[in-house]
């Protein structure tokens, strides 16, 4: 069942909206880890994976083609629009974003929607948005660090999107609140059971 | 009423169209796929064209899901049923008014919310702006029509919602309890201009609290469990010959009660009103916050074991006065007392917004200062949810999470309770459980205060402290200076952005780097609004570039800091610069509802996604809102500093949760005003482009091409 349902078209673009404001909260985390980064830039994507979470969590409650890059897209847009200092930059890192994830589940051909695809999900989203800051942010940073900075992505790739979004999305099937949506009616099998 | 501006005409184009048609359900069945009870088992209900129809029934008796069996929106995705009404022959055949009308609201200004129904019926751009304003006027929404809905008052915004369902026509007005949320005074309004739009029409009303509306309706029936009928006929018949029916219903022990405690109110507590013993726990002392509606000087104390109640018309500004008790905001003058933070306990209007724990009985111990396992199980006992204790908060009923929220809140043992409106949208019995909650809490020698419109409540009062109304629909909006940048079409305002950024990949030294900044400092003035917005823009960015320098300088090839790095620093964070910053500057001037028409009705995208996309772009300063309140509720709590990772986590999912539980209310207004067949809508504005997008165009191309020209001219 590949059509949007009004409620599967306004879950996902919701999902963008609440984490673009979110993430006017989450300023806070690199404030915190500000002393380490300076000394050591790669240690930033440590936290990278929390940018993909719009698309991982769109993908596993709404589970249809194309709900990942929809809500990770949406996210940016709103985040651009609200004053984001990477401008236009943003926009590119909603697609390679939230299209790694959609990668993962396309892979699978929208058929398993279980925790290691989540992981790849993060993975896949993690190489892209490295590639992309690679070439547009940090293409005089030398090798050795870009490639620390990869490793820093992947690792907050699978645990902060796919682990952490894999347990939010169950976290949520448990509230209720996506109960009309087909993980909301697994969690209530797996309930019933 | 505006003049009709089509004379020819002799009906309102939102007349229904004649004649309607009786609505018949005739053995309808329906259970949700995560229930394994029916929640209407066999439910048969003629109603002939144009009656008036009240559906009575406690919470839970199945009365929602009535009115969206009759809307013909029940989803077959998500339940089984059989002999299902078919969804709507033309877009908003049959309107649906929700609880809370926030939910049905979709633009980002009042004209636009009224058109959003006729866009989804593709009509043409003349038919569209008659309808929104025939229907506005019908609804009796009397406020400037480019106003956001989402900032106006509650009772406005029902009316909103209800010139949503008018501008397409419906034969058929489905209201599910439109006026729990409101005070009365304002209920009364939102009533007078429903029973008008209805004239004429077929009306189905579900409500708990019945009797506002016994004198206008037809027919009054009684749901009880899986909506089985338990009385159907004459209002006055069925009040005179089946009262025990409608009382055993909790549907009349409203007035009993209300007379009840108006009489014992005051011996209640034992002290008279005026005597309040020792000091205060908590007291303003001419208090004002001009900018959010508190503009004469407010006093107020309150006492140990006193209930306080806060009245005033909304956007008299209680939900302000609460904040500065509770130390989230300060005043502009005046001065506040309070207990220390840990002896502070306060309750959203929604308590989902507070929730953090995955069990009742943890909810009540999440907080550090709720250390106490046995007063946590007296109080379980106490608010009635022993049996709950290990059930998920979000999965009770409104009522049972009030009580979760409020128990949770005295189990911090507070000497201060703030509520924020705790029995709005209850039903009688759910109500009377939250007052003895309150009871309790006073007992406990808790000062107690509650902004509120409740009578009932008021009544209980030990003091009373009522707001002036300056009501917050009369406040005219602040307009937005105009700048050059807003002649331009969205389209134009991101091409300059996105071809300037492809541009900055030809800067390859310091020199030309910095030559390229040179036509964006000139031009930034255009697109600036005011001194503090450009620089609330253009920090972060300075700020970024700057960080970007260093790391360069850091982390590249050549030896760290040295001179050489230091000057690829700085051509590095003019290349990002140029990158970004007209992009920035531009983007400051595209609204969400405008590159919606531009990217919908100009690029004709795919129309539902980006319709969808314009209504969560627009609701994200109520979604702001939400969050202000879910992270302030949450450190009140004691459960971390705005910077926690943890309490960061826990509030996003309390955020998702909020928003995905409208969504579905949303989904569900939107498709009753036709949303869910619109593929080929229509867009009320034209994106237009004019004489200032040939100079944006040209500006662009010149952004585009001025770097690789820069460096042309520093290699020379």
């Amino acid at each position: 069942m590949t059509r949007f349902r009004t409620l599967d078209l306004m879950v996902t673009v919701l999902i963008g909206a609440a984490f673009g404001v979110a993430y006017l909260g989450y300023g806070q985390l690199y404030t915190l880890i500000g002393p380490f980064t300076a000394a050591f830039k790669p240690a930033e994507g440590l936290l990278a994976g929390i940018w993909f979470l719009p698309g991982i969590l769109a993908a596993l409650l709404v589970r249809k083609p194309g709900a990942a890059l929809f809500a990770g897209l949406l996210a940016a847009v709103l985040s651009m629009l609200l004053g984001s200092p990477w401008g236009w930059g943003t926009a590119i890192s909603g697609l390679m974003q939230g299209g790694g994830v959609e990668l993962a589940f396309l892979l699978t051909r929208y058929r398993r929607f279980t925790l290691p695809v989540a992981i790849l999900g993060g993975l896949l989203a993690a190489v892209l948005e490295w590639g992309w800051e690679k070439v547009i942010y940090y293409p005089e940073m030398s090798w050795p660090f870009s490639l620390a900075m990869l490793g820093a992505f992947l690792v907050s790739g699978a645990l902060l999107c796919g682990v952490l979004g894999w347990a939010a999305s169950r976290a949520l099937a448990a509230t209720g609140a996506v109960d009309s949506l087909p993980s909301g009616r697994e969690h209530a099998r797996i309930a019933e059971a | 009423m505006p003049a009709s501006p089509r004379p020819e005409t002799e009906s309102s184009p939102i007349s229904p169209i004649t004649p309607i048609a009786p609505v018949s359900l005739d053995g309808l069945t329906w259970r949700p796929l995560t229930r394994r009870e029916p929640t209407i088992a066999g439910l048969d209900l003629v109603i002939p064209a144009g009656q008036r129809v009240l559906l009575a029934g406690a919470s839970g008796s199945g009365k929602s899901t009535v009115l969206r069996a009759l809307a013909g929106l029940l989803d077959e995705e998500t339940g089984e049923g059989s002999e299902l009404v078919p969804p709507p022959r033309r877009p908003g055949e049959r309107g649906l008014l929700l609880q809370n009308p926030t939910h049905a609201l979709v633009a980002a200004t009042i004209t636009r919310d009224a058109a959003f129904g006729p866009e989804n019926a593709a009509l043409d751009r003349p038919e569209i702006h008659h309808r929104a304003e025939d229907a506005l006027a019908s609804a009796r929404v009397d406020l400037d029509p480019s106003r956001a809905p989402l900032d106006v008052s509650g009772g406005q915004q029902q009316r909103i919602a209800l010139a949503g369902s008018l501008a397409l026509g419906p034969d058929l007005l489905l209201l599910d309890e439109p006026t729990s949320m409101l005070d009365p005074a304002t209920a009364q309004e939102v009533r007078t201009a429903i029973l008008e739009a209805a004239e004429g029409r077929t009306l189905v009303l579900a409500e708990h609290r019945i009797e506002p509306w016994l004198p206008h309706v037809d027919r009054l029936v009684v749901l009880g469990d899986q909506a089985r009928i338990l009385a159907d006929g004459d209002p006055e018949e069925v009040l005179r010959e089946r009262r025990e029916v409608l009382v055993e219903a909790g549907v009349l022990v409203e007035t009993e009660a209300l007379e009840d405690v108006a009489t014992s109110a005051a011996p209640q507590h034992g002290a008279p009103a005026e005597a309040p013993d020792g000091a205060p726990v908590a007291s303003l002392h001419g208090v004002t916050v001009p900018q959010h509606g508190l503009r004469t000087p407010v006093d107020l104390a309150v006492h140990a074991g006193r209930l306080t109640v806060l009245t005033g018309p909304s956007g008299a500004g209680k939900t302000t006065l609460l904040r500065t008790l509770l130390g989230a905001g300060a005043p502009e003058s005046g001065t506040v007392a309070r207990p220390p933070r840990e002896k502070i306990a306060s309750v959203p209007q929604d308590p989902e917004h507070s929730f953090v724990a995955t069990a009742v009985r943890g909810e009540l111990l999440a907080s550090p200062w709720a250390n106490d396992e046995k007063l946590a199980d007296e109080l379980l006992e106490r608010a009635d949810l022993a049996h709950l204790a290990r059930a998920h908060p979000s999965r009770l009923s409104g009522g049972e999470q009030r009580r979760v929220a409020i128990a949770a809140a005295l189990a911090q043992q507070p000497s201060l309770l703030v509520l924020d409106e705790p029995t709005v949208g209850l039903d009688a019995r759910r109500r009377r459980a939250v007052l003895d909650l309150l009871d309790e809490a006073s007992r406990r020698g808790c000062a107690v205060l509650v902004a509120t419109h409740d009578a009932e409540l008021i009544a209980r009062a030990d003091d009373h402290l009522e707001l002036p109304g300056s009501a917050q629909d009369e406040l005219p909006p602040v307009p937005r200076r105009r700048i050059p940048a807003d002649a331009l079409n969205p389209l134009t305002l991101s091409l300059i952005g996105i071809l300037a950024a492809i541009g900055s990949f030809a800067v390859h030294s310091w020199q030309g780097g910095l030559l390229s900044l040179v036509p964006i400092v000139l031009l930034a003035p255009l697109a600036v609004r005011s001194v503090r917005g450009a620089a609330l823009r253009l920090t972060p960015i300075l700020l970024s570039a700057a960080g970007l320098a260093w790391t360069t300088a850091l982390l590249g090839d050549a030896p760290a800091l040295s001179g050489p790095a230091w000057l690829l620093g700085l051509r590095e964070a003019a290349r990002i610069t140029v990158f970004v910053a007209p992009g920035v500057l531009a983007l400051g001037s595209v609204e969400a509802t405008a590159l919606g028409d531009a990217l919908g009705g100009r690029l004709r995208l795919p129309a539902r996604p980006v319709a969808a996309a314009v209504v969560a772009l627009v609701r994200a300063g109520h979604l702001g809102r939400q969050w202000e309140i879910i992270l302030r509720t949450r450190i009140q709590r004691g459960l971390g500093s705005a910077a926690s990772p943890r309490l960061l986590a826990s509030a996003t999912l309390a955020l998702l949760v909020v928003t995905l539980r409208g969504a579905e209310q949303q989904a569900l207004a939107m498709d009753a005003r036709g949303f869910a067949t619109a593929t080929h809508r229509t867009w009320a504005e034209p994106s237009r482009f004019g004489r200032a997008d040939v100079l944006g165009l040209l500006l662009a191309i010149g952004l585009l091409a001025w770097p690789l020209l820069a460096e042309l001219l520093v290699t020379r």
